[in-house]
């Protein structure tokens, strides 16, 4: 658990941003996910447009102790393109959906990224040495005269500038009907899962013309379906198990080991619904938007439209803690969803404190064992490097106090749906429409 | 009103709706059942617009359609719970819903709803804009209403997306056609299953295929079958053999007939198609 350091909170400071600074914003630059890599050195995003961006940690510069490396762009390649599907008169997006990181095994790193319907892996190489001394050919690439050699040399490896290639390696299509909403990859690092609306198939990362179904929620009549897939996870530990969410705010545990069709789960976490919260829009908001594990695998954690809750996972009859995100938005609830609001999907991560966006460019972090938390906003405005974020707060009625803001003030076009967490240091990837704003703790 | 900085076009109904749910929200005096109502008119009015889209949201669909369901539900039980014949309550009280009347719409509530009577004179001082949105909607219009949005969603399982679909990059290895298999799995066979491999059935074809009859793969070089099934009888007559759309369609596997007709390219303008043309045919 990071951060505990006696007690003191952790102060976060403004580190960079990425992106346009025009208040006009491209959709194509729309950032759709973000993701750090296992070591924390890359930190990758998706967009609107089917692009990935990779930034690269700089390493640590000796003389200035206080601050951590800068991540500044190392790899920028189109993962998706637009498509057409002429059967259906359908276009298909290009929006990366999710980029899942594999554990790096040699030199290059291997990320999945993914659209709708299709999931790619890709290579991303460095090259800083090429050969030079050829015999046949000239510096240039032109072919000499064989009848002017008169010496043979061996050519040799010269440091180069470095270039870094992105090459996609495999190519997992055509075995979703739906939206995929997740990837997940397993701990055995050989396999992963790739969910939609309504099915989870299971693929091997060398095959890519077959894969396993492994959930099928889709009834024999769609008239019936009341429940939709929306994320799942694999277990961090356990290469069997894995969990998936539900529009219904429900989270069910499979075994593979089980059968080989995982629709009886072998837990279902549900917390019985308040009688005091019920309201028309009580399913919506409840539908649950983000599933992660926590690094034990003890507890996951999700995330529905105003809260974050934990689970312990041998306890399905509740949360074991609740985290309210925005709960002033309660009593806004027609107004989100006659304007579509209520179905934004906030993602949510932790690395001891529990970390997810709201609007107005705000997010929350929520220290478990303080139990305190704290709303910041990401934005230009302060954009000092080191600058300490100043903590902000919603008013939610009455007298709205200097510094606040009041709920019908905030702006709800500002969201921040994706967040990332460094694994190893107190480093966070917030991600705004189209900005990416890299935050770091206050070294003393 | 919430959602300062929205950058879409209000157009005068959603502004109405945009007032309606701010009442909602902030109002205290409207009545249950007339929030209900309201609840219930936006949902049926998204899902109609989702119909309209080529490919509706699945998510928000299912949401939208259980939200309907539950006010549906609740209605019903309502009714049931009610004598059939009108509440005396209701016919003083339609007078003092004086602003509340437009020419053909009425509001309708359900019997017996014990608040109503208390409320009625509360609802003097609800806008006009809710009178004019709130409509009739009886129990078949949500349970058709859901239905149809459903069975939509379920068009887009009928034809599997062709194998040529796949997207190149430039460095592309070669990798194997891929068929779009998908292990399906026997399910009575899931109960005695000793080995969990046995009962994995490689499906050596895409679920869409399973429904054509072999010769029906080969009908594709028959141009005269993408006449109709590229036709929409609203929209256009059927049409001759002239338009330019033999020949890249003939790399094109076949649909299976009946689901021709219920193609959602029947909601496809006519400039749009056109638009393609042009890019298939590469002018």
């Amino acid at each position: 658990f990071l951060g505990a350091g006696g007690g003191n909170d952790i102060q976060w400071c403004f580190s960079q941003v990425k992106g346009a600074v025009d208040d006009d914003v491209a959709e194509a630059d729309i950032i759709s996910t973000v993701e750090f890599n296992h070591s924390g050195e890359l930190l990758a995003t998706g967009d609107k447009g089917g692009r990935v961006v990779i930034f690269q940690q700089e390493q640590e510069n000796k003389t200035q102790s206080h601050s951590r490396g800068e991540y500044n762009v190392y790899s920028t390649f189109q993962s998706h393109e637009p498509e057409f599907d002429y059967l259906k008169s359908l276009e298909i997006e290009e929006k990366i959906n999710k980029i899942r990181w594999l554990p790096q095994k040699n030199a290059a790193q291997f990320l999945l990224s993914t659209n709708d319907k299709t999931i790619k892996l890709w290579k991303i190489s460095e090259r800083d040495k090429r050969p030079e001394g050829y015999n046949l050919k000239e510096e240039d690439g032109r072919y000499r005269d064989p009848t002017t050699v008169t010496t043979l040399r061996v050519p040799v490896f010269r440091p180069m500038d470095l270039m870094v290639e992105a090459s996609p390696r495999r190519i997992f299509a055509n075995a979703h009907t739906y939206h995929i909403n997740s990837i997940s990859i397993n701990s055995d690092y050989e396999t992963y899962l790739s969910a939609d609306d309504l099915r989870i198939n299971l693929w091997h990362l060398e095959i890519t013309d077959r894969s396993f179904n492994i959930v099928d929620i889709k009834p024999a009549n769609m008239e019936e379906l009341t429940e939709v897939i929306t994320a799942a996870e694999f277990h961090p530990n356990s290469c069997s198990t894995f969990v998936y969410s539900s529009s219904k705010g429900t989270i069910r545990l499979c075994d593979m080991r089980a059968s080989a069709l995982c629709d009886r789960h072998s837990k279902l976490f549900e917390e019985p619904e308040d009688p005091s919260n019920r309201s028309f829009f009580s399913e919506i908001i409840s539908s649950i938007s983000d599933v992660k594990f926590s690094h034990s695998g003890r507890y996951m954690m999700t995330r529905d439209y105003l809260s974050v809750k934990i689970w312990d996972l041998n306890m399905e009859n509740r949360p074991v803690e609740t985290y309210q995100v925005h709960e002033y938005l309660r009593s806004k609830l027609c107004s989100l969803y006659e304007n579509d609001c209520i179905f934004d999907k906030f993602e949510c991560c932790w690395n001891g404190i529990v970390m997810t966006g709201s609007y107005n460019n705000f997010f929350r972090m929520f220290d478990r064992n303080s139990k305190r938390d704290v709303t910041l906003e990401a934005s230009r405005e302060n954009n000092k490097p080191r600058t300490v974020l100043k903590p902000r707060k919603v008013c939610a009625s009455g007298k709205r106090k200097k510094d606040e803001i009041s709920v019908d003030s905030l702006d709800f076009n500002k969201k921040i749906l994706h967040t990332a967490w460094h694994p190893k240091e107190n480093i966070i990837a917030v991600a705004t429409t189209n900005n990416l704003y890299i935050f770091q703790d206050k070294m003393n | 009103m919430l959602g300062r900085g929205l950058k879409r076009k209000l157009s005068d109904y959603e502004e109405s709706m945009a007032g309606l749910s701010s009442a909602f929200d902030s109002s205290r005096s409207l009545s249950y059942p007339l929030k209900r109502q309201l609840v219930l008119n936006m949902c049926l009015t998204k899902l109609q617009t989702y119909k309209m889209l080529v490919e509706p949201n699945l998510h928000r669909s299912v949401l939208i359609a259980n939200t309907v369901r539950q006010i549906q539900e609740e209605m019903r039980q309502e009714s049931n719970q009610q004598p059939l014949s009108i509440c005396p309550g209701i016919a003083p009280a339609s007078h003092s819903y004086a602003g509340m009347e437009s020419p053909g719409i009425a509001l309708q509530l359900p019997s017996g709803v014990g608040q109503q009577e208390s409320h009625c004179c509360d609802l003097r001082s609800v806008e006009d804009p809710i009178e004019n949105s709130l409509l009739i909607v009886s129990d078949d219009d949500m349970s058709s209403a859901i239905s149809s949005i459903l069975k939509d969603l379920d068009f887009v399982e009928d034809i599997s997306p062709p194998t040529c679909l796949v997207p190149t990059g430039d460095d592309q290895p070669k990798f194997p056609e891929n068929t779009g298999l998908k292990l399906e799995d026997d399910r009575q066979d899931l109960k005695g299953a000793e080995c969990v491999f046995g009962s994995f059935e490689i499906s050596n074809s895409t679920s869409y295929l399973k429904d054509l009859a072999i010769d029906d793969i080969f009908e594709d070089i028959d141009t005269s079958m993408y006449d109709s099934d590229f036709c929409c009888p609203p929209l256009m007559p059927p049409r001759t053999p002239s338009l330019a759309t033999e020949e890249p369609l003939k790399t094109f596997p076949s649909c299976n007939s009946s689901s021709a007709n219920n193609i959602q390219i029947c909601r496809t303008d006519l400039s749009e198609l056109d638009h393609i043309m042009e890019i298939l045919v590469g002018s």
